[in-house]
């Protein structure tokens, strides 16, 4: 069954935050939000979840740290002993510039990779755009009919009350994913 | 007029505690010039510069907010701004020593030992022309920012903020270059015979973390004690949480900076730094210095939680503190005592003192101005800040 949805457009952060909150306090079910930047506080509003995304870059880094000591450990001390100015072969500070680096590169590459996992942004996909103005100018809300209460006037209403500069009528099976 | 009600009093009790500090800190000051006069002196050294750094920190941060160009930080733009009182107090403690106990320092005894640009650098009336220059200049920029941001409470004019972006443009060069030359003349010249080009860097990344550490201690503390409780929320503590983080991981890598390449390349004249401060009870404290100047705040301030909960970040602050004195002992204290370790009473005590005068004079400013900057054209954004 294909749900019908109402999409808001706003033309300003604040007035998109303010159609965000009087949402919420409705309990309408919100699909998605769609700005052109980074709009701060958006997340809370949203009562968003914590991303998961620093826990990853933590463990990337302590992975890539862990395995650059290991080899330099390896190399230096065990396969191929190397006497470098009478010092002992496992020689801890001269491993911790090389250490700190892969670890910053493990941690970098690994929070950006899994970012593109998890957001399936692959090569090659094709930007499904719900307005091409979400891009430049415009923040948009997308809001779905839950029940058989959803009164589309009134989230209309509720939308241009809130300084929506177009509110569009459609069904969900052309929502991109 | 001003708009707000400014007069801010502290409790008598916490005016008796300040002046039983200062009292300790006397004490122990004049017992030490009985008992190990060296010691003394040097202490009395270390606390000065310990002053100077906090007053530089303050003027610091508010030159790096206006040079740029931010604003989230001008809701308790008023502590910085009165942390600038401890320079003068430091710089005379400094100026004391240099007049009256230069033997602190081993070259002014030794005329001839040094040769070179040495000779030429580390003279006594050349020493002290260079003292009075960097107190001049940090105390010119400094009253000038301070004096810029209060006459905006009055005029509101938009004139002041254009005149400290400029002066704090010149401030961060003048800065950069007269605390390397400061820290290399006053501490590094403790052992002539050592050198570390990257000397001047370690001092500031260490003074800017403990700067940023009091910034944060007292913020808190006058949030909870009402001046700043209307204007300073979670977000700005956040942020102040991470400029924390921040410099003391970057305090880190300057530390490992100069300790790796004098482990690696191994000279005499070089490693002789470290290994008179790693025998015994010193050896212990050097690691100590490492693990409460970042081992632990690193850790603990990974989470943004923490920096936003209030008892972990003073608690971090606080371990940071204490880690900056511990750091200045380290650096001060071992070519004075050749190395022998000694209850440090009178430095413990002494610095006691320097906190309470720095208390005193801290609250001697805070008082003479709104505690907030009110005709900021930046306030607004600050109070309404989020991350």
């Amino acid at each position: 069954m294909s749900q019908f949805q109402l999409l808001g457009v706003f033309g300003d952060e604040s007035n998109l935050v303010g159609a965000i909150k009087a949402a919420r306090e409705r309990r309408l079910r919100i699909v998605e939000v769609y700005a052109p930047y980074a709009v701060h506080g958006l997340d809370r509003v949203l009562g968003l979840k914590r991303s998961r995304l620093s826990l990853v870059c933590l463990i990337a880094g302590a992975l890539g740290a862990a395995l650059k000591l290991w080899f330099e450990i390896w190399t230096a001390a065990i396969d191929w002993p190397v006497d470098v100015g009478g010092k002992p072969w496992n020689s801890l500070p001269a491993f911790v510039p090389i250490t700190f680096e892969v670890m910053v590169l493990f941690a970098g590459l690994g929070t950006v990779g899994a970012f593109l996992l998890i957001s399936r942004l692959r090569p090659g996909k094709q930007p499904k755009l719900i307005d091409p103005r979400i891009t430049n100018d415009r923040f948009a809300l997308l809001i779905e009919e839950t029940d058989a209460a959803f009164d589309v006037g009134r989230v209309r209403a509720l939308l241009e009350r809130h300084g929506a500069v177009e509110v569009i009528e459609r069904l969900a099976e052309e929502v991109p994913a | 007029m001003n708009h707000f009600d400014v007069t801010y009093h502290p409790s008598p009790t916490l005016t008796r505690s300040l002046l039983v500090l200062i009292g300790a800190g006397v004490l122990a000051w004049a017992l030490g010039l009985v008992f190990a006069p060296e010691r003394a002196w040097a202490s009395l050294m270390l606390v000065s510069f310990w002053l100077v750094s906090m007053g530089l920190a303050g003027s610091l941060f508010v030159g790096l907010q206006y040079a740029c160009g931010a604003g989230w930080a001008v809701a308790f733009r008023r502590v910085p701004e009165a942390m600038v009182a401890a320079l003068p107090v430091g710089a005379a403690g400094l100026i004391l020593v240099f007049l009256i106990h230069p033997d602190l320092y081993p070259w002014m005894a030794q005329h001839g030992e040094s040769t070179g640009f040495q000779a030429l650098w580390l003279q006594r009336s050349f020493f002290l022309l260079r003292a009075i220059v960097y107190f001049a200049l940090w105390l010119g920029f400094s009253a000038y920012l301070v004096r810029n941001s209060r006459r905006q409470d009055e005029d509101g004019s938009l004139s002041h903020t254009r005149r400290n972006i400029g002066a704090s443009l010149a401030y961060m060069f003048v800065f950069a270059l007269t605390y390397w030359l400061a820290s290399v003349d006053w501490i590094m010249s403790l052992e002539p015979e050592w050198t570390s080009t990257i000397f001047g860097i370690y001092n500031f990344s260490g003074m800017f973390v403990a700067g940023l550490a009091a910034i944060i201690l007292l913020v808190l503390w006058l949030k909870r004690s009402a001046p700043l409780c209307d204007f300073v929320n979670d977000e700005h503590l956040h942020d102040l949480g991470k400029l924390l983080f921040a410099f003391s991981t970057f305090w880190m890598y300057i530390f490992f900076s100069q300790y790796m390449l004098i482990w690696y390349a191994n000279m005499t004249e070089e490693s002789v730094y470290y290994i008179l401060r790693q025998q015994g009870v010193l050896g212990v404290l050097f690691i100590v210095n490492v693990v409460l100047n970042w081992g632990v705040p690193f850790l603990i301030l990974l989470s943004s939680a923490a920096k936003r909960t209030p008892a972990v970040l003073a608690s971090m602050a606080v371990l940071i503190l204490i880690g900056r004195w511990l750091d200045l002992y380290l650096m001060i204290l071992p070519p004075v005592t050749h190395g022998r370790a000694a209850f440090p009473w009178i430095e413990t005590g002494m610095m006691l003192g320097a906190m309470g005068l720095f208390g005193v004079a801290f609250l001697a400013w805070f008082r003479r101005a709104p505690q907030t900057p009110v005709r900021d054209p930046m306030l607004a954004q600050s109070l309404g800040y989020h991350n």
